[in-house]
């Protein structure tokens, strides 16, 4: 008999151990929360390759990004891709000439998240790698008619996100940063022609990127209107590039209004979905 | 504890670095400012002042004493002007809406090529063009062609087919008078077809800092045979005037050293610099040498590459339908026949 009242304990808590267990093997639905951008705003160019004066004017771009929990631990990890292309045409002061500045991009993050600790907030913090390259083009240049770059870096990633609500209107404010930390990217020498480096001349045109010689940031404050399946963005981006190396200095500031659609994009296995399943979105 | 504090001083202090980065300043647009602009920028990339004595800050003390808060953009425009013409370079101008500043060095010497002289007593308006290129045989079974610039692009297959019109003949002429240069790609392409292996041709390079001697080492750098097409190996002459400048120049300087060229004419132009382009507050651009260019033989050829046969066409001569040069490169063929 008392063996029984032993054993009888241990069965209850393995059928729960069980249940539970049947629980955690069901994969949650984690959606993609999916976004396409546009922006408009006001870009500075600055590249003593090509001029000393800093030129500014309009700036255009296009983005999309994709943030969704992660496979493993998805209450706790998010990932983001995000990719996008923006476009400057700057006029010096006189406005008198123009540079085109032309750029694409494409950045991965991977970001721990808290909640809980705030009613509809949720902090996430990590790290992202960034690749990001394109050209300033000087149509009255001469052999330094036209400045490449390209920037790979590896940095920090935070967002905070507030789910509320507006009347009885549910939306989202979100702040968000991404900061490269160290990275390599490519400069030509102070003097040095395109047409030296296409006759082999491959010195010196790497550069590793630290705070010592560059500095990036980009952050965005954005608010998302949930109307019915469909999320409508508007928003601020800014961000800040600059680089100084081989006596050459270069910048790239923008400030735009953000306008945005997307929503959240499931994908379904052909065997349907689990009704026990959880959904877990990365950021709603 | 310590650790944490270690961290947060290393992230500080490069926070710190990256703000005291001092971007370049912005002057505005007056006289001086546009004067000091200019006077600066050559000061930090100009190549050639030890090459040519030129003591830049004596030069800019000298024209800054002309210089007055009032002057009119004209006024400012020939000060400037005047002050770059001390470098004595055709690479270097001052380009304004209204006008471009020049020295010229061409302009100095005898012209030295009439292109209806040619066209009327030598080709008798009988040639071929082809991508930029006039080309004919000529009665005495010399191959003449005549490459106007190279900014014109030559192509490989327009190449293959004005070698292909003169392979008959005995030796080529390739005149390059007056050509004023163009694209340094174009060179390689036309070199490519007088070389029959990986063949040293020069050396480049670049100013890494604002100081004066601030410079790379030399990159030497090699031309490859064009492959898959005709090659010209019997004698050449090529002819040149001062006004073979900047890649016409290189084109020269590196032909000189191939064993069946001979440089016939006077010496070129130079402009051994690849020019850059820079711009004043008030919009005005500048065009400057930079990155120089050198021989085989590590030479600047900037003062012009001097001929192995010195020869002008002389007046009489012209009067007489004659293009002395063209027939001073006609007896050095004949003499190779």
């Amino acid at each position: 008999m008392r063996r029984l009242s032993v054993i009888l304990p241990l069965l209850c808590l393995l059928s729960l151990t069980g249940l539970a267990a049947e629980a955690d093997s069901v994969a949650p639905l984690r959606p993609v929360a999916s976004m396409f951008t546009a922006e408009v705003g006001r870009s500075s160019v600055l590249d003593t390759y090509l001029t000393p004066i800093v030129y500014s004017g309009p700036h255009i771009a296009l983005g999309y990004s994709a943030t969704q929990a992660t496979g493993f631990a998805p209450d706790r990890w998010v990932r983001q891709l995000a990719v996008g292309v923006d476009y400057a045409p700057a006029e010096n002061p006189v406005g008198n000439r123009t540079l085109h500045a032309l750029m694409v991009e494409g950045r991965w993050s991977l970001m721990r998240r808290w909640q809980g600790w705030s009613p509809g907030v949720r902090l996430l913090l990590g790290g992202n790698t960034r690749l990001r390259g394109g050209a300033v083009y000087n149509p009255s240049g001469s052999n330094n008619v036209v400045s490449a770059r390209i920037h790979w870096s590896v940095g920090a990633a935070g967002m905070i996100v507030w789910n509320t609500r507006l009347g009885r209107a549910p939306l989202t404010v979100s702040y968000a940063l991404s900061l490269p930390l160290i990275g390599a990217y490519f400069s030509p020498e102070y003097d040095e022609s395109y047409y030296e480096i296409y006759l082999g001349n491959r010195r010196h045109l790497a550069h590793f990127g630290w705070w010592g010689n560059r500095f990036d940031i980009d952050h965005s404050l954005s608010v998302d209107f949930h109307l019915g399946a469909t999320t409508l963005r508007v928003g601020y981006r800014g961000s800040n590039e600059r680089s100084w190396a081989s006596n050459i200095d270069t910048r790239l500031t923008t400030h735009a209004l953000v306008i945005g659609v997307g929503g959240e994009v499931l994908s379904l296995s052909r065997k349907g979905v689990n009704p026990k399943a959880r959904i877990i979105s990365a950021l709603y | 504890m310590k650790r944490k504090l270690f961290l947060a001083f290393g992230a500080l202090c490069c926070l710190l670095l990256s703000a005291c980065h001092d971007e370049p300043k912005q002057r505005p647009d007056t006289p001086r400012d546009n004067f000091e602009a200019l006077w600066t920028i050559i000061d930090e990339h100009y190549p050639f002042f030890d090459d040519k004595q030129v003591d830049w800050t004596e030069v800019g003390n000298r024209y800054r004493e002309r210089l007055t808060d009032d002057m009119t953009p004209q006024e400012l425009f020939d000060l400037c002007s005047d002050m770059l013409k001390e470098l004595r370079d055709g690479h270097t101008n001052l380009i304004a809406s209204h006008d471009v500043s020049r020295y010229w060095i061409w302009e100095q010497y005898p012209v030295n090529y009439d292109e209806r002289l040619v066209d009327e007593h030598y080709l008798n308006f009988n040639y071929r063009r082809a991508t930029g290129i006039k080309y004919a045989l000529l009665d005495n079974n010399f191959g003449y062609m005549y490459y106007e610039s190279f900014a014109t692009n030559v192509g490989e297959g327009n190449l293959d087919l004005v070698l292909n019109h003169l392979a008959t003949a005995d030796g080529l002429i390739i005149d390059v008078r007056s050509n004023g240069g163009g694209f340094l790609t174009n060179v390689e392409t036309l070199v490519g077809r007088f070389i029959d292996g990986r063949t040293h041709v020069g050396s480049i390079q670049h100013k890494t800092g604002p100081g004066h001697n601030d410079f790379s080492e030399p990159y030497d750098y090699y031309f490859e045979p064009t492959k898959n097409h005709i090659h010209y190996q019997k004698p050449v002459v090529v002819l040149a005037n001062r006004g073979s400048f900047s890649a016409t120049n290189n084109f020269v300087s590196i032909m000189k050293h191939l064993p069946q060229v001979t440089i016939v004419g006077d010496t070129t132009g130079g402009g051994s610099g690849l020019p850059f382009t820079s711009e004043l507050p008030n919009g005005w651009n500048v065009r400057f040498s930079s990155c120089p260019v050198r021989d085989v033989d590590g030479h600047i050829t900037e003062h012009g590459v001097a001929p192995d046969v010195r020869v002008d066409l002389s007046d009489a001569d012209a009067a007489q339908g004659r293009d002395t040069m063209l027939e001073a490169a006609f007896a050095i063929l004949q003499s190779q026949r």
